[in-house]
């Protein structure tokens, strides 16, 4: 930490969105979104902050197509048989 | 520090979404009927993602059942964990740094995350723990 006036602010690494995503639904995209992540960490230690900063946006765009994702699915697969499963539950067999 | 106006309208919208998630995960069992999706990666390619299993144990986890819900999947509530200490200590209600902003914490999950993928689709005895 020799320069740390000069320090811009640290580039978020979106590990909450990488997180969340591989949790919930797809590991491919978690995992693009977690190397991104540990990219910005490395990049804004050695003080390559430009990098860091690239490595930033990288990391949100694969999370949030983890995320976006996940929703659709959830929400497609529920529009197919969530109406059907709440008419099972009207007849009182789920 | 600057304080940014934060997006209400997107923090009330997640917020009523997960307040129902969590009422769903509550109310039904993921384990059985078919409300909520199955894994795709699980569907499309047969193994076990690092993610398989979670929706168990979420359900598990609203129940307290905590063994039930390790058992389901492992690494559901160190996830759990790291995302509470993240935005606590972002937020100043806890004091230190985010796990998340180590410099080798993200390598170090992605390394758990793709040894826990690879060891829960081994069979037999001890890695059948990991299955979900």
């Amino acid at each position: 930490m020799e320069n740390n006036q000069n320090m811009p602010a640290r580039p978020s690494n979106y590990m909450v969105l990488a997180i969340l995503s591989t949790i919930f639904c797809c590991i491919p995209t978690g995992v693009a979104s977690i190397i991104y992540a540990s990219k910005v960490n490395e990049m804004y230690a050695r003080g390559e902050y430009a990098e860091a900063e690239r490595a930033s946006k990288n990391a949100k765009m694969w999370g949030l197509i983890g995320v976006g994702s996940s929703l659709l699915i959830w929400i497609v697969y529920f529009a197919i048989f969530g109406f059907a499963l709440i008419g099972g539950l009207a007849n009182g067999n789920y | 520090m600057a304080i940014t106006k934060k997006p209400y309208i997107l923090i009330t919208i997640l917020g009523v979404l997960s307040a129902l998630a969590i009422l769903l995960y509550f109310s039904f069992n993921p384990e059985r009927g078919l409300l909520f999706p199955k894994c795709p990666f699980n569907q499309v390619l047969g193994i076990h993602c690092a993610g398989c299993g979670s929706q168990r144990a979420i359900h598990d986890l609203l129940h307290f059942r905590i063994i039930d819900a390790i058992s389901h999947n492992v690494l559901l509530l160190p996830a759990f964990f790291i995302v509470s200490q993240h935005f606590l200590t972002k937020n100043g209600i806890l004091k230190g740094t985010s796990i998340l902003h180590y410099r080798y914490a993200p390598a170090i999950i992605l390394l758990i995350i793709v040894l826990f993928m690879v060891l829960r689709n081994i069979p037999g005895y001890p890695f059948e723990y990991l299955a979900p």
